[in-house]
C-alpha cells in the first residue's frame, strides 16, 4: 500500500513540475499586453502586443511588409510601426497579437512581426479533461487491487468459524 | 423432426397463439396509432414540412412497435417454461432463431402495413404510384429489424430489466436500419426516381443478409443451457 | 492452456508498462505542450491533437480488443479471458467519452461548433452506446457464465456492427450536408508527428497498463466472492447441523 503512494505520489510531483514549467512557457511566450497595460506599466522588454486593427488607419506597403496603423485594444489606442515579414493576416478590423517593443520616447509600438491569435483555454481544457479522469480512474483501480488483496489475505481467519 | 419442420412449426405456433389471443398485434397496432397521434400534436405540420419529416415519423413510429412486437415474443414462451422446452428441440437451434423472425417479421410487417393507411389519411399523402416500392422498403426494413430485434429478444428475455434493456441493446445497432429506411422512404414519397435512392435499398438489403448470419450463428450462444 | 501463460509472461512485465506508460506520456506532454511549435495552421489549438488523437486511437484498440476477446470467450470458455473483456469494455468507454470530450473541445475553436453529425463523430458516439449498453447487461445477469456468453454475443454483434454504422452515417452525411471537416490534406511533420507518437505510445502502454490492473482486480473481486460464499455456505452447513 506505501509503494502504491509513493509511486502516485511521485507522479503527482512530476505532474506538478509539469504544469509549472507549461505555466511559465505560456507566459513567457504567449501571455499578451492590451495597449491600456502596456501605457500603464512600459515594459521595456520585447511584449506581445493584442488588439484590433482601427478601420482607416492602415497605411503603408502592407504586402512588402511595412506599415503603419493604429492598434486599439480596452479603449486605448496606440500607433504601431509594422516592419518584418509580409503578413498574410494583417487588415483592418482584423484582431491580432503584434510582437514587438514600446517604443515610450514617440509613443509608437515598433512590430517585427504577427502572431497567431491563441485561445490556449481550449488546449489546457483538453489536456486536463483528457488525463485527469484516467488518472484517477488508475488511482482508484490500483489502490481497490492492493485492498482486495489484503482482504483476501485476511479472509484466512475466516476460515477458522 | 427436420431442421424446416422445425421452422414451419415455430411460425405455426406462434400464429395460432396469436390469432387466438390477439395480445401482440393489438397492442402494437393501438400503440403505433397513439404514436401517430402524439407526433401529429407535436409538430404542426402544413403538406411541405410533412414531407420533409414524415418518413422519419413512420420509422420511428414502426421501430417503437416492432420493439413491443419483439419483446413479447420470447417473455411469453417464459410461461409455462416453453423456454426450456424450446432448448429441447432436438435441430440445431438456427432453426428457432428462424423460426422466430419469420413470426417477427409477418407480425411486425403486417402491422405496418395496417397502419400505413392511417399514415396516409392523416398526413395527406400522395403514394399510389409508388406504393409497390414503399412495400419493398418496408419488406427490406423489417427483415433487418427482426434479424437484429429477435436475436436480442432471445438474450434479454432471461435477464433482469428485460423491458428496458432490449431497447437500449436494440436501437444502437438497427442506426443503419433506421438511416437507410428513413432515406429511401422519403426519396419514394417525394416521387424521386428509384435510381437516386437505390444505393439506400442496395444497404438494407445487405444489412439483412449480413445480420441474419451472423445472428444466425450467434443464436446458437444465447439459447445454449 | 496457451493464454494463461501468455497473460502469466505480460502480467510479470506489468510494471514496465506502468513505467514506460508515465515516463512516455511526460516526454510527450512536455514536448507536445512545451517543446513543440504551434502549427502555422491551427495555431496553438494544434496541441489539442497531442492528446486527443491517441485517445481516439486507444479505444478503437480496446474494441477490438473486445471483440478477438469475445470471439476467443465462445471458441474457449476461458474465464481469464471474460473477465479481460469485462474490464476491456470499461475501459473502452472511458476512453471513448475521452476521446470525443478532447475532440469537442478541439472542434470549438477549430471549426467552431462543439457538435457536427460527422461520420467518424457518429460511429463513435455509437460505440459508445453500445459499449454502455454492453456494461448495463453484464449487470442485469446473476449467472456469471451466462452474463459472460450474452455480453459476448453482443460484443461480436457490435463489431459487425459498426463498419455499416459508419458507412451508413458517411452516406446520409454526403447527402445532407456535402462539406466534411476532413483531416486529409494536412502534411504531418515532423514537429508533430515525435510528440504524437511519444503520446499514441504512452497512451497505448497505459491502456495495456490499466487493461492488466483492471483484469486483476475483476479476477480478485470475484475470487473474493467465491471464496466468502464458500465459506458462508459452510457456516450454515455448520450451523443447521449442530
Amino acid at each position: 500500500m506505501t509503494s502504491l503512494y509513493l509511486r502516485w505520489g511521485g507522479l503527482l510531483i512530476v505532474a506538478v513540475g509539469l504544469s509549472v514549467l507549461t505555466y511559465n512557457h505560456y507566459q513567457q511566450h504567449l501571455s499578451t499586453v492590451s495597449p491600456h497595460q502596456m501605457k500603464e506599466q512600459a515594459p521595456r522588454q520585447e511584449i506581445r502586443l493584442f488588439g484590433m486593427v482601427r478601420g482607416g488607419t492602415l497605411e503603408g506597403k502592407v504586402k512588402a511588409g511595412d506599415a503603419t496603423f493604429e492598434l486599439i485594444g480596452n479603449d486605448t489606442s496606440v500607433t504601431v510601426h509594422y516592419q518584418g515579414p509580409p503578413p498574410d493576416n494583417l487588415r483592418e478590423l482584423k484582431t491580432l497579437i503584434l510582437i514587438g517593443k514600446w517604443n515610450p520616447s514617440d509613443n509608437i509600438f515598433e512590430a517585427r512581426d504577427i502572431g497567431l491569435v491563441t485561445n490556449y483555454g481550449f488546449v489546457i481544457g483538453a489536456y486536463l479533461i483528457g488525463l485527469i479522469p484516467l488518472a484517477i480512474f488508475l488511482f482508484a483501480m490500483s489502490r481497490r487491487v492492493e485492498l482486495l488483496y489484503e482482504e483476501i489475505k485476511e479472509s484466512k481467519l475466516y476460515q477458522e468459524e | 423432426m427436420t431442421f424446416f419442420n422445425v421452422i414451419r412449426w415455430i411460425v405455426w405456433k406462434d400464429l395460432v397463439t396469436e390469432l387466438r389471443s390477439r395480445e401482440t398485434m393489438s397492442s402494437m397496432v393501438f400503440f403505433a396509432l397513439i404514436v401517430i397521434f402524439i407526433f401529429s400534436f407535436s409538430f404542426s405540420m402544413d403538406q411541405q414540412a410533412a414531407r420533409e419529416v414524415i418518413a422519419g415519423i413512420i420509422w420511428v413510429a414502426f421501430a417503437f412497435t416492432g420493439i413491443i412486437g419483439l419483446g413479447k415474443s420470447f417473455s411469453t414462451e417464459l410461461q409455462n417454461d416453453c423456454l426450456e422446452a424450446l432448448q429441447m428441440v432436438p435441430e440445431s437451434k438456427g432453426a428457432i432463431y428462424l423460426g422466430k423472425v419469420v413470426a417477427n417479421f409477418l407480425f411486425i410487417f403486417v402491422v405496418e402495413i395496417l397502419l400505413f393507411p392511417m399514415f396516409v389519411i392523416f398526413f395527406n399523402l400522395d403514394v399510389v404510384e409508388e406504393i409497390s416500392i414503399l412495400l419493398l422498403i418496408f419488406f427490406l426494413a423489417t427483415v433487418g429489424l427482426s434479424a437484429v430485434g429477435t436475436l436480442f429478444s432471445a438474450l434479454t428475455v432471461q435477464i433482469r430489466a428485460r423491458e428496458v434493456m432490449l431497447p437500449i441493446l436494440l436501437l444502437p445497432m438497427v442506426i443503419p436500419v433506421m438511416i437507410a429506411a428513413v432515406e429511401a422512404t422519403k426519396g419514394a414519397l417525394n416521387g424521386d426516381p428509384l435510381t437516386m435512392y437505390s444505393q439506400w435499398l442496395e444497404l438494407l438489403a445487405i444489412f439483412d443478409v449480413i445480420f441474419t448470419v451472423v445472428s444466425f450463428w450467434l443464436f446458437e450462444f444465447v439459447m445454449d443451457n | 492452456m496457451i493464454i494463461h501463460r501468455v497473460i502469466r509472461k505480460v502480467q510479470r512485465f506489468q510494471g514496465w508498462f506502468g513505467g514506460g506508460a508515465a515516463l512516455c506520456i511526460i516526454a510527450g506532454l512536455y514536448i507536445g505542450l512545451i517543446d513543440s511549435p504551434p502549427d502555422y495552421y491551427q495555431g496553438e489549438v494544434v496541441r489539442i491533437m497531442y492528446v486527443h488523437v491517441p485517445l481516439a486511437h486507444t479505444s478503437l484498440f480496446a474494441y477490438i480488443v473486445l471483440s478477438v476477446g469475445s470471439i476467443w470467450y465462445l471458441w474457449k470458455r476461458d474465464p481469464i479471458v471474460d473477465n479481460m473483456c469485462h474490464a476491456v469494455a470499461a475501459l473502452g468507454a472511458i476512453f471513448t467519452t475521452l476521446a470525443l470530450a478532447t475532440g469537442m473541445i478541439w472542434g470549438k475553436p477549430t471549426w467552431n461548433t462543439w457538435w457536427t453529425w460527422d461520420a467518424r463523430l457518429t460511429s463513435y458516439t455509437v460505440m459508445l452506446l453500445i459499449l454502455i449498453g454492453y456494461l448495463m447487461l453484464r449487470t442485469f445477469i446473476d449467472d456469471q457464465e451466462k452474463e459472460a456468453r450474452y455480453a459476448a454475443v453482443l460484443a461480436i454483434l457490435g463489431l459487425v456492427d459498426l463498419p455499416i454504422i459508419h458507412f451508413s452515417v458517411e452516406w446520409w452525411r454526403t447527402l445532407h450536408q456535402p462539406q466534411s471537416f476532413s483531416m486529409r490534406g494536412v502534411s504531418m511533420s515532423s514537429e508533430i508527428l515525435v510528440p504524437l507518437m511519444c503520446m499514441s505510445i504512452g497512451m497505448s502502454l497505459l491502456f495495456s497498463y490499466m487493461l492488466m490492473v483492471r483484469t486483476q482486480l475483476l479476477y480478485l473481486d470475484r475470487l473474493l466472492h467465491a471464496k466468502k460464499g464458500r465459506l458462508l455456505s459452510q457456516f450454515h452447513m455448520s450451523q443447521s447441523d449442530s
